[in-house]
C-alpha cells in the first residue's frame, strides 16, 4: 500500500504526458500483438483446478487465452479510465451508464449480421445503438416535457429490454457458434479472441492519439463550453467527439466487462482519480492506471475460479482502489481529515490547559512557580482526572514537569505540584496574548461591547499567526493591557528578549 | 470603404427561444474605445443579447458585424467574461490553467502554450493581482477572486472588443474597484468593452454610455444623457409590458419544452 | 434470418393462448399487470421526486441483499429476502450520501460507484454458490416470468387462490394502493415543495424513507418476474407515457394501471410470436407505446406539433433558423 501512494506522489511530481504512456502501452501491443495466434483451451474448459495452480499459470502467461484476456483488460481499463474522466468532469455520469446499455441491442443485430461472433460488425452494431440512445435521450428531453432523468431510464431500460428479447431469441437458433454471446452480459475476458484484443487496442490508441490532439479543445469546453465557443471552438463537435469515444470504449469493452457494469469501468477509476488530483492531465493519467489496475485485477481472479465473470471482479477491483483513495487520499481522504483534525483538537486542548496554568498562576500574582492540580482542576471546572489526563499529554510534549521531590514519584494527587518548562510557559504566555490582543483590537478596532469579545478570543487564539499578531500590535500600538484590565503578557514574559534591558519588566517572569 | 469600421454593428437582430420572442429588432453601433453598461430588468434580454453577438444562440433575422465582419472571421479580436455561475468550479483546472485558456484561441492545433504565453497570463494575474494563487486549484477561492480569474483570462485573450457578462455579481468591494479600475485601463488603450450589469446607482458611476434594453433598445447614449427618470422608467415599467404581454402570448400559443425548467 | 423471425400466424400468437394454454396465460397476464401497476405507481411518485435514477441504482444494489439472505434461509422466503433487500436498499442511500457528502465526488457519481460495487457483489455471490443453491442467476437478472404459474399454488380456507408469487404480488399492490389513498396529500406535497411540507409539520424524511422502503418491497417481489435490471423499465414508461397524455396526477395513476394491462397482454403475444423473454417483450412493448403516444398523443404529440406549426406560421422564425 505504501508503495502505492509512494507512486502516485511521484506521479505528481513529474507528470509525463499521455502520449508517453501511449507509446508505452504502443510498445506492449507491439510485442504481444505478434505472438502467433494460438487456440487453447478456453478458460471455461479447464475444470477443476487448483487455485494456486490457476494463479501459476496466469503469471507465466504461458497461456495465449491469458495473454489476450489480460491485455484486453489493460487495454479497455485505459481507454475506460480516459474517457470516464472526460465524461464525470461534463457531469455525464449517467449518460454513460444509458449508453452502455443502450448497445445491447446493437451486440444482438451484430451477431445477426453474419451468425457469428464477428468483432467488426458487434463493434459497428453496439456503436450504433449507442449513439441512438443518446440520440435518443436528447431527443425526448427536447421535445417533451419528461425530464433528463427519466428520459436517461427509459432509453437505458428500453433499449435493454429490446436487446433482452433479441438475445432470447438468438438463443433458440439452431446456430452452433452462439455460445459466446451470452457473455456480453457480465464479460468473460477469457473469451477474448486475437482479433478482439487488436480492436480494443486500436480504440485505446485512438482515444490516446485524439486526446493529446485535441487536450486543449477538451479542457476548455468541458470546463466552459460558452468560453470555448467565444474562442471559435465548437463545444458540440468535441461533445459529440467524446461521445463517440465513449460508445468506442464502451463498446470495445463489453466482452470483457459486460453491458451491465460497463459504466462502472467509466466512473469508478476517473472518480478515484479526481479525489487525488485537481489537474485534468494528471486525472486523465491516473484513471488510466486505475481502469489499468482494474482490469487487471478483474482478469486475474475470474481466472482463479472455474468460469466466473469478469466484469463484477474488475469492478470490486476499482471500487476498491476507490476506497484507498477515498479513505487515505491525502488531500481529500477521510482519514489524513481526521488525523488533522484530531491532531488540532488535541492542540486547543493542550493551548487551553497552558492558558489555565497562566491564569492560577496570575491570580497567584506569580508569587509561586508552580501549580497544583486541584487548582489547575478548578480553573478548568474539570475533574482531577481529567486534568491529570491533560497534564500527561503536556509532559509527553515535553512543555510541562510535574514535582518528584514531594513524595518522590511521579503520581499526581490533588496536591501534586505541576511546573511548566521554559517553552511551555512560552507557549502559555503566547495564547493568553493572542486571546487578550484579539479581545482588545475587537473593542477598540472592530467596536465590539467589551462583554462580547470573549468567546470570539477562545477560538481565535489558537490560529493567530505571530505575523498577525505582529500587525495587530503595531495597530493598536503596543499595548499592555487587555479591555478587561488584565495585563498582556509581553516577550519579556515569554523570555524570548532580556528582562533587564527592558523597562517594566515584571517579577512574574520566572526562569524555571 | 469611407466610413469608419466599428468595432460592433448591429442590424435589425431578433431572437426567439422556442418561439418566444426575447430581443426585437435591436440596431445598434458602437463606437471605438468606450465603455458601455448595458443595463435593463431582469429577462430584458441582455445576456442573450451577448450571446447572439458571440454567436451562441442563433439570431431569427438581422445581422451583427464585428469590425465590419461576421463574428467568426474576428474572433481573436473578441474577449469574454462569461457569469461566474457557468461554470464547475470544482473542476479539476488550477488558476494558471485557467488563465491560459485565454490565449488557446492564438494557438493552433496541437501547440501547448508557450512560455511567452504563460509569462502573458503570469502579467495579467499579475494586473487582477491573484499572482500568488496561480497554483491554487479554482474550487478554493472566494467569489471575488473567481471572478478575478475570469478577467485574468479575458486579458489574456489580448482583445479590442470585450464583453463582460455580469462581473460585478457577488464580489467584494476592493475586487469591484480593482475590476473598475482595468476596465477603465483597457478604455484608455482603446479597447471596447460592453458589460452586462444589474445595478443602476453604480452603473451610473462607472460607464460612460449606457444601453438601456428591454427586449429592443429603450436608449442608448452618454450616460449623463440617457440616465433619466422618463428612459429608466421606459426601461423598468410602463408601456414595455404590453410588448412582454405579447410576448406572453405568443409563448401560449406554441406550448413547447420551454415549459419546462 | 428466416429461423430468426417467426412467420406471423394469427391463430397460433392471438387465438390459442386464450383456448389451449389459457391456464398459465391467465396467470402470467395477472402476475404481468400486477408487477407493471406496482411498479408504475411507486414509479410514477419517485420520478415525481426526481429520482428515477436513485430507484434504477437501487433496484441493482438490492442483489446482494437477496442473494445474502437466499443463500442464509436456503429458500426463496419473502420475509428474509425482503429483510435483506430493505438492508441492502438503505446501505445504498447512506453510501451515496456517504461519498457525496465526504468527498468532492458529485452525487451523480456516487450512485455509479455505489450499485455498481453492491450488484457486482451480489453477481460473484450468486454465481459462486449457484452450484449450491436453487438461485438460478438468470432468473434473478432477467427474470423469468414464464415459470410463475407453476410455483406453488396458496391455498385460503380449501379455495385455491393462485400460485404463490401471484398472491404476493397482489398483496404487496393492494398494501401499496392502500398506502397511496391514505397518504396523497402528503405524498404530493413533499413531492412537490419540501418546504413547504416542513411548514405544514409534514415529515420530508419520514416520508422519503418510507418511498424507499416500499420500493425495496415492491421491486424484492417484482425481481424475480421481470429481474433486477428490467425494474427500471416498469418503474418509468408507465408513468413517463401517461404523462405525456395528461397534466392531472390522478388520471395519469389511472392511466398507469391501463397501460399495465397492455404490456403485459402485448407483451406475451409478442413473446409467444417470436419465442423470446416475457419480461423482455413486455419492455419492448412499453416502448412501442411510449413512442407512439410521442408521435401521436392529441395534445403534446410530436405529430400534433408539427402539424400546428405548418398550420399556423408556414415560415415561423424556426423554420429558417
Amino acid at each position: 500500500m505504501k508503495t502505492r501512494w509512494k507512486s502516485i506522489e511521484w506521479m505528481r511530481g513529474n507528470c509525463f504526458g499521455s502520449v508517453r504512456l501511449g507509446l508505452l502501452l504502443l510498445i506492449v501491443l507491439g510485442v504481444f500483438g505478434g505472438l502467433p495466434e494460438v487456440q487453447a483451451a478456453k478458460i471455461g474448459e479447464i475444470t477443476e483446478t487448483d487455485w494456486t495452480d490457476q494463479a501459476a499459470r496466469f503469471f507465466t502467461f504461458k497461456d495465449p487465452s491469458v495473454r489476450y484476456a489480460v491485455l484486453g483488460s489493460i487495454f479497455l481499463g485505459v481507454s475506460c479510465g480516459l474517457l470516464g474522466s472526460f465524461i464525470l468532469v461534463r457531469k455525464l455520469a449517467l449518460l454513460g451508464d444509458t449508453l452502455s446499455h443502450a448497445v445491447l441491442p446493437g451486440v444482438a443485430l451484430g451477431f445477426l449480421w453474419n451468425m457469428t461472433k464477428d468483432p467488426v460488425a458487434i463493434f459497428v452494431g453496439a456503436t450504433i445503438a449507442g449513439l441512438l440512445g443518446t440520440v435518443t435521450v436528447n431527443l425526448i428531453r427536447d421535445t417533451t416535457r419528461i425530464k433528463e432523468d427519466s428520459a436517461l431510464g427509459m432509453v437505458l431500460a428500453g433499449f435493454y429490454g429490446v436487446g433482452i428479447c433479441l438475445f432470447t431469441m438468438i438463443q433458440n437458433l439452431p446456430v452452433g457458434n452462439k455460445a459466446g454471446i451470452d457473455k456480453y452480459l457480465f464479460g468473460q475476458a477469457a473469451a477474448l479472441s486475437s482479433g478482439d484484443v487488436v480492436l480494443m487496442g486500436s480504440v485505446m490508441l485512438v482515444a490516446c492519439l485524439l486526446i493529446f490532439v485535441f487536450y486543449k479543445e477538451l479542457l476548455v469546453t468541458s470546463f466552459d463550453s460558452m468560453f470555448a465557443v467565444s474562442l471559435g471552438i465548437s463545444a458540440r463537435f468535441f461533445h459529440y467527439l467524446i461521445m463517440l469515444l465513449l460508445a468506442f470504449s464502451v463498446v470495445v469493452a463489453l466482452q470483457a466487462v459486460g453491458v451491465v457494469l460497463v459504466s462502472a469501468m467509466l466512473i469508478t477509476p476517473a472518480a478515484t482519480a479526481y479525489l487525488l488530483t485537481d489537474r485534468l492531465h494528471r486525472m486523465l493519467i491516473l484513471a488510466a492506471i486505475f481502469g489499468l489496475l482494474a482490469g487487471f485485477l478483474g482478469s486475474f481472479f475470474s481466472f482463479l475460479g472455474n468460469n466466473l465473470p469478469t466484469g463484477p471482479f474488475m469492478v470490486l477491483g476499482a471500487s476498491s482502489i476507490f476506497l484507498a483513495a477515498f479513505l487515505l487520499g491525502p488531500r481529500y481522504g477521510i482519514f489524513p481529515r481526521w488525523l488533522k483534525q484530531f491532531n488540532r483538537s488535541r492542540r486547543i486542548q493542550i493551548e487551553n490547559t497552558l492558558k489555565a496554568f497562566y491564569q492560577v498562576r496570575e491570580a497567584e500574582e506569580f508569587s509561586k512557580e508552580g501549580v497544583t492540580l486541584s487548582a489547575l482542576a478548578r480553573r478548568r471546572n474539570e475533574s482531577l482526572r481529567e486534568v491529570e489526563k491533560r497534564i500527561g499529554h503536556l509532559v509527553r510534549d515535553g512543555l510541562a514537569s510535574f514535582d518528584e521531590n514531594q513524595k518522590g514519584e511521579v503520581s499526581l494527587t490533588e496536591e501534586g505540584v505541576v511546573y511548566l518548562t521554559p517553552s511551555g510557559w512560552q507557549r502559555a504566555c503566547e495564547i493568553v496574548r493572542n486571546h487578550r490582543l484579539w479581545e482588545l483590537y475587537l473593542t477598540n478596532a472592530a467596536e465590539y461591547e467589551a462583554d462580547h469579545v470573549h468567546d470570539d478570543a477562545e477560538m481565535i487564539e489558537h490560529i493567530l499567526g505571530e505575523e498577525t499578531v505582529r500587525l495587530i500590535e503595531r495597530r493598536l500600538d503596543f499595548p499592555t493591557r487587555d479591555p478587561h484590565g488584565k495585563l498582556i503578557p509581553s516577550a519579556i514574559d515569554m523570555g524570548e528578549v532580556d528582562s533587564n534591558k527592558v523597562e517594566g519588566a515584571t517579577g512574574y517572569f520566572s526562569n524555571t | 470603404m469611407s466610413t469608419e469600421i466599428h468595432p460592433l454593428e448591429i442590424h435589425d437582430l431578433t431572437v426567439a427561444y422556442h418561439k418566444r420572442p426575447v430581443l426585437y429588432g435591436i440596431d445598434l453601433v458602437v463606437p471605438r474605445g468606450s465603455l458601455i453598461g448595458i443595463v435593463g430588468p431582469n429577462g430584458a434580454g441582455k445576456s442573450t443579447l451577448i450571446k447572439t453577438i458571440m454567436g451562441q444562440v442563433p439570431a431569427n433575422s438581422g445581422w451583427v458585424k464585428i469590425f465590419g465582419k461576421p463574428f467568426s472571421k474576428v474572433v481573436s479580436r473578441v474577449g469574454y467574461v462569461p457569469q461566474r455561475e457557468s461554470v464547475d468550479w470544482d473542476f479539476p483546472v488550477n488558476v494558471m490553467d485557467v488563465v491560459l485558456m485565454g490565449r488557446y484561441g492564438r494557438l493552433g492545433l496541437m501547440r501547448r502554450p508557450t512560455k511567452e504565453d504563460k509569462k502573458i497570463a503570469l502579467a495579467c494575474l499579475e494586473k487582477v493581482k491573484m499572482l500568488p494563487y496561480a497554483n491554487r486549484q479554482i474550487s478554493n477561492l472566494s467569489g471575488g477572486q473567481q471572478q478575478r480569474v475570469f478577467l485574468a483570462r479575458a486579458l489574456a485573450q489580448e482583445s479590442d472588443l470585450y464583453f463582460m457578462d455580469e462581473p460585478f455579481a457577488g464580489v467584494d468591494a476592493a475586487t469591484e474597484s480593482a475590476i473598475i479600475e482595468i476596465l477603465h485601463d483597457l478604455r484608455k488603450k482603446g479597447k471596447t468593452i460592453l458589460v452586462v450589469h444589474h445595478d443602476l446607482p453604480t452603473a451610473r458611476k462607472y460607464f460612460d454610455k449606457l444601453l438601456l434594453l428591454n427586449m429592443r433598445v429603450v436608449a442608448f447614449g452618454p450616460t449623463e444623457e440617457v440616465f433619466t427618470y422618463d428612459i429608466l422608467q421606459k426601461t423598468y415599467g410602463g408601456r414595455l409590458t404590453i410588448l412582454s404581454e405579447v410576448a406572453d402570448a405568443v409563448g401560449e400559443v406554441h406550448p413547447s419544452s420551454d415549459q419546462r425548467e | 434470418m428466416n429461423d430468426f423471425i417467426p412467420s406471423f400466424d394469427f391463430y397460433t400468437v392471438f387465438v390459442e393462448p386464450w383456448t389451449v394454454d389459457a391456464d398459465t396465460n391467465i396467470w402470467l397476464l395477472l402476475m404481468g399487470f400486477l408487477v407493471t401497476t406496482a411498479c408504475g405507481l411507486i414509479g410514477k411518485f419517485i420520478i415525481l421526486r426526481r429520482l428515477a435514477l436513485v430507484g434504477d441504482a437501487i433496484s441493482h444494489s438490492l442483489l446482494p441483499g437477496i442473494a445474502v439472505a437466499f443463500i442464509l434461509t436456503s429458500s426463496r422466503a419473502t420475509f428474509p429476502m425482503f429483510i435483506g433487500a430493505v438492508i441492502a436498499g438503505v446501505v445504498t442511500t447512506v453510501l451515496i450520501e456517504f461519498i457525496h457528502r465526504k468527498s468532492r465526488v458529485k452525487p451523480d457519481a456516487a450512485i455509479g460507484i455505489v450499485f455498481s460495487t453492491l450488484f457486482a457483489i451480489g453477481v460473484i455471490i450468486i454465481t459462486v454458490f449457484a452450484d449450491h443453491v436453487d438461485l438460478d442467476a438468470d432468473c434473478v437478472l432477467y427474470g423469468e416470468i414464464a415459470f410463475v404459474p407453476f410455483l406453488d399454488p396458496v391455498e385460503l380456507g380449501g379455495m385455491m387462490l393462485g400460485p404463490f408469487p401471484v398472491v404476493r404480488m397482489a398483496i404487496v399492490l393492494l398494501i401499496l394502493i392502500g398506502l397511496i389513498l391514505l397518504f396523497y396529500k402528503e405524498l404530493l406535497v413533499t413531492s412537490f415543495d419540501p418546504a413547504l411540507a416542513a411548514s405544514l409539520g409534514i415529515r420530508n424524511g419520514v416520508f422519503h424513507y418510507g418511498l424507499m422502503i416500499v420500493l425495496s418491497l415492491v421491486i424484492v417481489s417484482s425481481f424475480e418476474s421481470v429481474g433486477a435490471i428490467l425494474v427500471i423499465a416498469m418503474l418509468i414508461f408507465p408513468g413517463a407515457t401517461g404523462s405525456l397524455l395528461s397534466d392531472r396526477l390522478p388520471v395519469i395513476l389511472w392511466m398507469v394501471a391501463g397501460l399495465s394491462f397492455l404490456y403485459a397482454l402485448l407483451g406475451i403475444h409478442l413473446a409467444i410470436w417470436l419465442n423470446c423473454s416475457i419480461a423482455g417483450a413486455m419492455v419492448v412493448i412499453a416502448l412501442l407505446l411510449f413512442i407512439f403516444v410521442w408521435v401521436f398523443s392529441p395534445k403534446k404529440g410530436l405529430l400534433q406539433k408539427w402539424v400546428r406549426q405548418r398550420l399556423e406560421d408556414p415560415d415561423s422564425p424556426s423554420s429558417t433558423a
